[in-house]
């Protein structure tokens, strides 16, 4: 069952004046469940927008379009759902004059989730020592921290989370990090996690999909998305880098220098190097296929995308 | 944050059930509503207030000698006789001819003013230091309280949801509960229990005061038959208006979205706006709320006289009355109220929110 699925759904905001803005453009998304899902795109790109449908608080265009969670339709289903999904979108929203743990104690109350939860929780953002003092007294990261804690309240089987290392300190990022690697291996919860930093995507997350102008762009396992972009370069170490240049043109690579070493362009079989240079009496020290990191993946997808032209999602771009 | 990963699991200790209800959302907006400071430092001034003016209006009464009474009743008396003896006169002389009767379509009864009894005069009139006379002030201090509780419970309505507003909380919550019109409503019903709440402590405060003024400084009368049953049908006249202000006050809020906003809408009404309709176009008064107020709480209604602009070839200025009874008062200010919140529910209902 997927976890969150959107079937060609567009959202319009219309704006006095000028044309609508189209935030989503015939948007497929399919979230399988377990694991950390990534939600990368640019700014603007419609990632918050998706998820404020998801969770009901924007309405989708009229008119075709369909739209599940947790295998319910939305909004109609959504309070059948509601108690199994935990959200943190942008920054948290909490009364300010109230403290961290009866910010949370009140939203324990209206979902009827027991107080023993609440401290739980707190303890896993490591708030507790804080947690009578006023909210508007918080750090951002520490609000960002009770934002995570809040949004773990329910014990969810889908945990959306829209930047979650905003406003952290490393440590914090680094143990958030740790949180959501350790919530999409228990078997029980599903992570989306929305975020510009391509890094904490790459480490973080075990799938991705990429938004671009409302529509998504690539989908897929990481590494299927990143091989997808992969120029099949190659890079080669050896002892007389000018004699094997001179070996592999002869046999039709196209060759250049890389700081001591050669890189070879296009490469469909890796192997066919190794065998040239060894029919040459020349021996590798190293041969290693270069794969782009998510940033490359990421400028290349969003960067050079035709507007009309997406992957249906759950295929490498 | 390094605690996080010092936690073994983060799935709970025991199996979370997160299943909303109307019940549970009611429950958790009490709470918030026990718990908001504005709440308690209102509470905290209300008492202090309530000292305060008590301990003033004890000064300002007094309790005169039996003496000092009895010159007062002599002086209503004279006073009373007086008035009938021109009174007498006026309908004496207004029947001879060529003194200048009433104008035509006035009879000299309406010309020369209904008869003068004891009841028109007030002994406190007639001392320098009256006792406290529960009997005449009942009423005007039960309007007066009402008047008090409903402003409080316009500022409490307001905050209410302008604070929930402000911090963006209320979009938080439908993370926990998508349907708007439950979040909406139980918001509502806990503002109304608690209106409510602040209008009948208004009027038991006023109770309460006029108790301590009667055991001290009161006037040692009986009070009049029906008194308490007019009385407590005003207070709880009273504590309806301060329910009515306190919804409207919610409404407002919620269809600005901002509690600064919401009050300024009011001060503006109220302070510019009810003033220049009662200049300009005092016919509508009675479609004003403060009229509708008056009308809805005060004993035996309000009554608009608005006067005519020139006086008639006899010197006499037109006069007009309306009369705005209960019913009718509590049913205009009920369908504004209506009216008001209904529009904000649906707008947060259908908008997007962001």
């Amino acid at each position: 069952m997927p976890a969150v699925q959107l079937t060609a759904v567009s959202k319009s905001y219309r704006r006095r004046g000028r044309p609508p803005q189209r935030a989503l453009d015939n948007l497929d998304l399919l979230v399988e469940s377990g694991g950390v899902h990534g939600f990368l795109g640019p700014n603007g790109s419609g990632k918050t927008t998706t998820i404020r449908v998801l969770l009901g608080l924007v309405s989708a265009d009229a008119g075709g379009g369909e739209i599940r969670l947790l295998d319910q339709p939305v909004p109609s289903g959504l309070p059948d759902v509601i108690g199994s999904v935990g959200a943190l979108v942008e920054t948290p929203l909490f009364f300010p004059g109230f403290s961290g743990r009866l910010n949370l104690q009140l939203l324990a109350e209206a979902a009827g989730v027991s107080k023993a939860r609440v401290e739980e929780c707190l303890e896993l953002v490591d708030l507790r020592s804080r947690a009578d003092d006023r909210f508007k007294g918080y750090s951002l990261g520490m609000k960002q921290r009770l934002g995570i804690a809040a949004a773990l309240l329910k014990a969810p089987r889908l945990l959306i989370l829209d930047e979650p290392s905003n406003g952290l300190d490393p440590a914090g990022i680094r143990d958030v990090r740790e949180l959501i690697r350790r919530l999409g291996r228990d078997g029980h919860t599903t992570v989306l996690l929305s975020s510009h930093l391509l890094a904490e995507i790459q480490q973080v997350c075990d799938s991705v999909s990429i938004l671009a102008r409302g529509r998504c762009v690539a989908s897929g396992p990481v590494d299927e998305v990143l091989a997808s972009r992969g120029t099949g370069d190659v890079l080669v170490q050896i002892a007389d880098p000018a004699a094997a240049a001179g070996v592999l043109q002869g046999a039709g690579f196209s060759v250049s220098p890389a700081d001591g070493a050669l890189m070879v362009h296009s490469v469909a079989t890796p192997s066919d190097i190794t065998r040239v240079l060894a029919g040459s009496g020349l021996y590798l020290e190293e041969l290693r296929r270069v794969t782009p990191d998510l940033e490359s993946a990421f400028l290349a997808i969003t960067g050079d995308q035709p507007h009309d032209g997406p992957t249906a999602p759950g295929t490498a771009a | 944050m390094s605690a996080v990963v010092e936690q073994p699991s983060p799935r709970p200790t025991d199996p979370v059930t997160a299943r909303s209800s109307f019940g549970s959302l009611l429950r958790s907006e009490l709470h918030r509503f026990r718990s908001r400071r504005f709440i308690q430092v209102v509470l905290m001034l209300a008492v202090v207030g309530w000292i305060v003016v008590t301990g003033i209006a004890l000064t300002q009464y007094g309790n005169p000698g039996a003496d000092e009474i009895a010159r007062a009743e002599q002086q209503i008396d004279a006073d009373v006789a007086m008035s009938e003896q021109y009174r007498e006169q006026c309908l004496a002389e207004t029947g001879e001819a060529g003194t200048g009767g009433p104008p035509p379509g006035t009879s000299a009864e309406e010309f020369c003013g209904p008869e003068q009894t004891r009841e028109d005069y007030e002994l406190a009139w007639y001392l320098d230091t009256a006792p406290f006379d529960f009997a005449s002030s009942g009423f005007d201090g039960a309007l007066t309280f009402a008047g008090i509780g409903a402003v409080v419970a316009a500022l409490v309505g307001a905050t209410w949801i302008g604070a929930e507003w402000s911090s963006r909380s209320l979009v938080a919550l439908l993370f926990w509960v998508p349907r708007r019109m439950q979040v909406i409503a139980a918001k509502a019903v806990v503002l109304v229990a608690a209106a409510a709440l602040i209008g009948v402590v208004a009027q038991a405060g006023w109770l309460a005061m006029s108790g301590i003024l009667r055991a001290f400084v009161g006037l040692d009368a009986d009070l009049p038959d029906g008194f308490w049953s007019d009385l407590l049908q005003t207070q709880a006249r009273g504590v309806l208006l301060t329910v009515i202000a306190a919804l409207l006050a919610f409404g407002l809020t919620n269809l600005v979205r901002n509690t600064g906003a919401a009050l300024g809408i009011a001060f503006v009404y109220l302070v510019i706006g009810e003033n220049l309709v009662r200049a300009i176009r005092p016919l509508w008064q009675q479609w004003l709320l403060s009229s509708n107020a008056l009308g809805l709480v005060q004993q035996g209604g309000y009554t608009i006289t608005t006067y005519g602009d020139q006086p008639d070839a006899s010197g006499m200025v037109e006069t007009t009355e309306y009369y705005l009874g209960h019913l009718q008062a509590g049913v205009f200010l009920a369908a504004v109220t209506v009216v008001v919140v209904a529009v904000g529910t649906v707008l947060f209902a259908k908008r997007d929110l962001h």
